[in-house]
Order: structure tokens, then sequence, then C-alpha cells
């Protein structure tokens, strides 16, 4: 199984603290950072230019740089560009998805019923991020 | 005293001579001098060839006298010598004289000076001579003369070329030769003498016939020719090749023929000519159509009959035709009367008219009903002034629905996000809350029920402010006008408690009375500018500074800050529904505040604008009023 460096992006502290549980308790990710918004990432990223992730994983809706905010910032980064931005909302609504999707999102995932609820979110992030990678080793 | 004889002798006026046997003259009368210039001395034992042109001729002048002896008498004409040498025609007659004496007898001569009536002779014979000359080249015409029954006495080259006889072939033949089968048998040749001899004169165009039996159209003249006892002696004829002028002629009747039926077919326009007055003399199918008047009724009427009665006062049928007449061609639309006295749009176009001559010799009268053209013009217009109006509506309809669109979007974006995620909290929670209580633990509890609360409690704001946002869409605006300063100071007064807190300070510049619309929304307005002016500081003193100016007829707001500022990339964000640009710890709120601000300047038909320099400060402009605003805005002003 091969272990995916993630950084996630969250402004709940709760939900920052079950996300965490839960990826470590599956075993699957490498948490490279967590981070409460756009603002936060970028910062983190410029500041440990060394420690690039497979895959970074970002709520939609937070003050400051928001998801979209994120998705455009990556795309127009050329050094980033290539990098996997896997959105996760609460929202279901295709008006999001769609407008995720069209911003370059590699993913969209509805955020499980409850924050307490990750593991299952996790297993399925993982087996998506390895159709990613193989899609773009092809 | 001279006997009776001798007087004779000596008056008369003709000259006599007494010749002897041999023609030497023994006496001459005095008239005898007179018209030859010699004296009776002269004359006397000279013989009578002394007159003659040349005297030597004895020959002639014993013929002359040995054929007057053997016939009793010789007459002859010719010319004679006067002493002088100068010629005169003379009449001559010699008679001889009767023997007395039993010897041969002399001869009596009288010898009449008829020069004059010579010359006139000979002048007619010239000019007769001429004539015929000139009749036999005429090579156009064929004229000849008839004697009084008809038959050929001349012949001329024209006759010769018109019907191919020569003269020798036709001379002396009746002249019916010429004619056709049936006139023969309508005994036609011989009632044209009979018409000619009665009144002068016959002519015709009709059918003839050539030598070679094809026909000609010819005009035909017979004059009867009567001699000075007015006794009829013949007839001249003067006949001439129409065929080709004929074919011609038949060619430009047809040819009118066409043009007539065309023109008389024509049934959407009406045309039909004018003589130079104006009175119709033509009219065809689209005139009684268009007008409703038959040919017969309206034909030598005055073309005025179509005008109206104004037009008639301001004599506009005579002006038309002045113009027709000046520059060759009058053209309008106007209206025009129809028999039954209705109204119609015409379109009207008259023409002068000129003959081979270029005298005017009337107009031609084009008239063409537009009503109906006018009235689909019309109802285009109208059709499309009306898709105009509900292409201007659907495109209202479109912004509005536009709009719409944009503010569902955000509702769903909102009602999915916004307002779900408090409840994901507060049931997360509960859940943690049952698993808790299940394993015995309750250290945690307490936490987590107060984290639960302030979810419900932060839904709760987010659905009030949703609602006030939502109400700012409804409803119509009370509009009037408000006092800038009261509506300032009112903005302040709210804000007191948050102004001391930071101790800002703030100044005002306003030049502007009054303002149009909502007080409560436009308190709202300034009161969200001036508290987000205060709130995104760093913790310096807030100095914001308020100015309202009147430019281009517009009012415009302007709220200055020395806060934090706004990233560029941002600038566009700030007025997204429950958008933040920063974290909650250190601004909070949810993120209503500036798109209240936006939906109030939409209403109020204005424009909102940040300008920002990042640590520097901010200014949020806007103006109100600026194009004319849909909804009822209008109306209550």
């Amino acid at each position: 199984m091969n272990k995916y460096k993630i950084v996630i992006v969250e402004n709940d502290e709760d939900e920052q603290f079950f996300i965490k549980e839960a990826f470590q308790n599956v075993g699957l990710f490498d948490i490279l950072a967590q981070v409460s918004s756009g603002n936060e990432l970028f910062d983190w990223m410029q500041e440990h230019p060394g420690q690039r992730p497979d895959v970074i994983l970002s709520d939609l809706n937070m003050p400051g740089k928001n998801g979209y905010d994120i998705i455009e910032e990556i795309k127009t980064t050329p050094d980033y560009a290539s990098l996997p931005v896997i959105i996760t909302s609460t929202s279901s609504a295709k008006l999001v998805i769609d407008k995720c999707m069209h911003l370059g999102a590699a993913d969209y995932l509805v955020k499980p019923d409850t924050f307490i609820e990750y593991v299952p979110f996790a297993r399925n992030l993982h087996a998506i991020i390895d159709r990613l990678m193989a899609k773009r080793d092809e | 005293m001279l006997s009776n004889s001798n007087l004779l002798l000596q008056g008369i006026t003709e000259a006599l001579f007494m010749l002897d046997k041999d023609g030497f003259i023994i006496y001459s009368n005095p008239a005898s001098s007179a018209i030859t210039g010699y004296t009776p001395e002269e004359l006397e034992g000279k013989p009578l060839s002394i007159l003659y042109t040349s005297a030597e001729d004895t020959i002639k002048s014993e013929y002359e006298l040995s054929t007057a002896r053997k016939n009793g008498k010789f007459i002859s004409e010719g010319w004679k010598l006067r002493k002088d040498h100068t010629p005169f025609w003379g009449e001559m007659i010699l008679a001889p004289l009767g023997s007395e004496i039993g010897e041969r007898p002399g001869f009596s001569c009288i010898l009449r000076d008829v020069t004059e009536r010579k010359e006139l002779e000979i002048e007619i014979r010239k000019s007769e001579e001429r004539y015929r000359l000139m009749v036999e080249g005429v090579r156009d015409y064929s004229i000849f003369m008839l004697d009084v029954n008809g038959h050929i006495l001349t012949w001329n080259d024209g006759g010769r070329r018109i019907t191919g006889y020569s003269s020798h072939e036709i001379i002396g033949k009746h002249f019916s030769v010429f004619y056709t089968a049936k006139d023969l048998a309508d005994n036609k040749p011989a009632n044209e003498l009979k018409i000619a001899a009665a009144t002068g004169k016959y002519d015709e165009e009709g059918w003839r016939v050539k030598k070679n039996g094809s026909m000609y159209w010819s005009s035909v003249v017979i004059t009867a020719l009567f001699n000075e006892q007015n006794k009829l002696i013949g007839f001249s004829k003067v006949t001439n090749d129409l065929t080709e002028r004929r074919e011609n002629e038949e060619a430009l009747r047809q040819s009118e023929e066409r043009y007539r039926l065309l023109v008389e077919q024509v049934t959407d326009y009406g045309i039909f000519m004018l003589d130079e007055k104006g009175r119709i003399i033509s009219w065809n199918e689209g005139a009684r159509r268009i007008k409703g008047y038959e040919a017969s009724e309206i034909i030598g009427k005055y073309f005025s009959i179509f005008y109206p009665e104004e037009d008639i006062l301001n004599g506009k049928p005579p002006y038309e035709l002045r113009v027709a007449r000046s520059v060759g061609k009058y053209e309008e639309e106007g209206w025009r009367l129809r028999k039954d006295g209705t109204r119609f749009w015409a379109n009207v176009v008259i023409t002068a008219v000129y003959n081979h001559h270029n005298i005017l010799i009337g107009y031609s009268k084009v008239t063409r009903d537009l009503t109906e053209r006018k009235q689909a013009e019309r109802e285009l217009r109208q059709s499309y002034e009306n898709y105009r109006r509900i292409a201007d509506e659907l495109k209202i309809t479109n912004q509005e629905l536009s709009y719409a669109n944009g503010e569902l979007e955000q509702f769903t974006s909102i009602v999915s996000h916004d307002l779900q995620e408090p409840i994901r909290t507060i049931k997360s929670f509960l859940q943690l809350i049952d698993m808790k209580l299940d394993e015995g633990q309750t250290a945690e509890l307490k936490n987590y029920i107060s984290k639960s609360i302030n979810a419900a409690n932060r839904m709760k704001e987010l659905i009030h402010n949703l609602l006030h946002y939502s109400q700012l869409s409804r409803g119509d605006l009370q509009l009037e006008d408000v006092p800038v300063d009261e509506l300032l100071q009112s903005a302040l007064q709210n804000l007191r408690d948050q102004i001391e807190k930071s101790q800002a300070e703030i100044t005002i510049n306003n030049q502007v009375d009054f303002v149009s619309g909502d007080r409560i929304q436009l308190l709202q307005l300034v009161q969200n500018l001036l508290s987000n002016a205060l709130k995104f500081t760093n913790s310096n003193q807030p100095r914001i500074h308020i100015t309202c100016v009147r430019e281009n007829s517009q009012v415009r707001f302007s709220i200055s800050d020395n806060g934090i500022g706004i990233a560029e990339a941002d600038l566009n964000k700030v007025f997204e529904i429950f958008r933040r640009l920063h974290p909650k710890q250190n601004y909070p709120g949810t993120g209503i505040g500036l798109a209240i601000c936006k939906k109030i300047v939409d209403r109020h038909s204005g424009k909102i604008w940040p300008e920002s320099k990042p640590g520097k400060g901010t200014t949020f402009h806007f103006t109100l009023n600026e194009e004319a605003p849909h909804d009822t805005l209008h109306e209550q002003v």
C-alpha cells in the first residue's frame, strides 16, 4: 500500500482533530501539515519547499482564501500546477461540485455526515488517489 | 387719188410682193419695207431669195415657186433675213397670179413676221420637253397619262421600277392591268375614272399588282385633265409604292397595339394619358381598379377629379403639370380620391409627352395605390416595435433571471455550506456525546454541549442575516429626499459604542444636502461601511474620513480608513455573501455586511467599489441613482 503525503486544509478545529485521528488510524497517509485556510497553506508551502505533498485535501468554505481560491492559485502557479487538489465539503450541490471541477479540482468528496466518521472517508480517499496516480503515470 | 385697191396695198400690215414669172420682185408694199428693212427701190428687180437665209439658195426658191404654180399655193414657215441680216420667223404664202397675156404667170407673195408667236411656241415646246424629261426621269413615282378611256399614253422610269413594265410593254394597255382580280370584279378602275372625271381627282391607298404578279401597297392619285374647252382629254395617274412604309406602319401599329394592350391590362398601376390641358384621354384596368371609374365615365374629364378639395384649392393639379412640363417629370406621394370618395395613398408620376417635332402633346400619368403597402409598412413597423419592446422586456427579464440565477446559485451555496455546516457540527457533537455516555465518560460532555450551542447560535445568526439580506430584495423602496448630514449622524450615533471603544477619529466633508433613496437602507449602507472601517484595523487608532460630493450630477459617497486594506486579488470578492477574507478569530462576523451594501446600492441603481492599498487603508466609494432604475423606483419619484 502506497502511503500518500498529504496536506489538509480545514478551518474548523474540531473537524481538524477528528480528521487527523481517522487518517492516522487507517495508516494510509502521511500528514505533512494541517492548516486552517488557503493563506496558511501557501505560507506553509513556501516555508517548506522540500516537503512536497502528493495531494492537497481542502475544505471549500473557509475565511481567507477558500477552496476555490486554492484551486485557482495552485493551477496558476507553475511550481504547483501538477499538484492534485481534492476538495471536500458538506455540500452535495451539483452547482458547487461542477464549479470546483471546472476550476481544476482533481476530485470532489462530500464530507461524511458527522466528523467522527472519517475512517471510511480516508480509505475511499486513498483509493481515489491511487486511481489518480495510476492515470497520471500512464 | 389712189384707187381702192391701191389703198389696200398701202395700208395692209403684211408684206405683199408681186413676183414675175422667175420670182423677181416687181412690186412691194410699204409693209414689206417695214418688215424687211429694204426700200421698195432696193427690192425691185431682186429675186425673192434676197430674203432667204442663204441668198444663193435659188434651188429652194425655184422649188417653192414651182410647187406654188403646181398646187396653186405654197405655204411655208421659216427663217428669213432682213436687210441688216437679223433673222425673223416668217410665214410665207406663195400663189400664182392669173395669166392674162398667155405668158407664164407671176406670183403673189404674202410674208408675215411671226417671230414672236414662234418664240412662244418654242418656249412652250421647250417647257413641255422639260416636263416630259422630268416626269420620265422620276424614279420613285410612277407618273403616266391615260386617255379618256383609261389606256396608258405615257410611261416613266418610276412606273417601270414600281410595276416592272417597260414603256413599250405598257403603253396602249388599259390601266386596269394594275388591279387585283377582286378590284376588277368590283369594276374599280372604271369607277375611279368616273370619280376623277366628276370631281377632278381620285385618290386612295390600296393593293396593286406588278408585272410579275406580286402585290404592292400603292398610293394612287388620278387627276382628270381638261382642255381649254373644258373637255375631258384624259387622266394623269401618279402612284407610289408604299409597301415598305406600310410594313413599317403595320409594325408600328402592331407595336403600339401591343403596348396599348399591355398598358390597358396592367392592373396594379393606373396608367393613363392626359392631353396638354390635363384632360384624361386614355384609361387602363389598373386605373379602373384603383380609382373606381370606368373608362367611359372618366375620359374627357380633368384629372383634378382625383384630388382632395384642399389640393384643388391650392392649385396642385396644374402645378404638377407645370413641373412635369418644365423638368419632364413630376413625382410624389399623396392622398388621392376614388370615385366613391374614399382616400388612397398614391405614388404618382406624371411625365410630359412630346411628339417627333418636340411639341408637347400631353402627359402620361402612372398612379400606384400604396395604401396597402403603407399599411403593411405601418404594421411591419408596429410589429418591429412590438418585437423590440418584447426584446427589451426579454432583456430585462433575462437580466432579472440572470440576477435571480446568481442569487439562486448563491443561495444554493449558502444552504449547502453555511447553513449545513453548523447543523453537521451540532450533529457530530451530539453523536460524540452519545458515544461518551455509552462509554460512561463525562469529562468532555460539557465542552461538547457548549460547542453545540455555539454552532446553534451561529446558525441562528446566519439565518437572521440571510433573512435580512433577502428582505432587501423584496418590497418597494420607500424613496424620499434624505438629508445627508442627518444620514451620516444617525449612522455614527448607531455605532457610538464601537467608535468610543476604538477611539476612532472621524472627519466629514459633506457638500450635498439631500439624496433620494430609502432612508433605512441608506442608513444600513453607510453604517455597514463605517463599521467595517472601524473593524479592520491593525489595532491602530482608526482614522475615518467621510466625503459626500456631487460629481457630474451624481452624488458620490466615499468612506476612507487607515485599516488593513484589501489585497488586490480579493477586491472583487469582498461583496460575496458570507465571504470572510480573514480568519474569524481576527475579525469576527458572518461576511454579510458588504453583501448587504452591494445589494442596497444595486437597488438604488448605483455602483460601489473599493480602492485599497494593503496595510495603508481602504476607501469604499458608492454612487446612487446612476441610471433610470427599473422596478417601481421611478414611479415613486
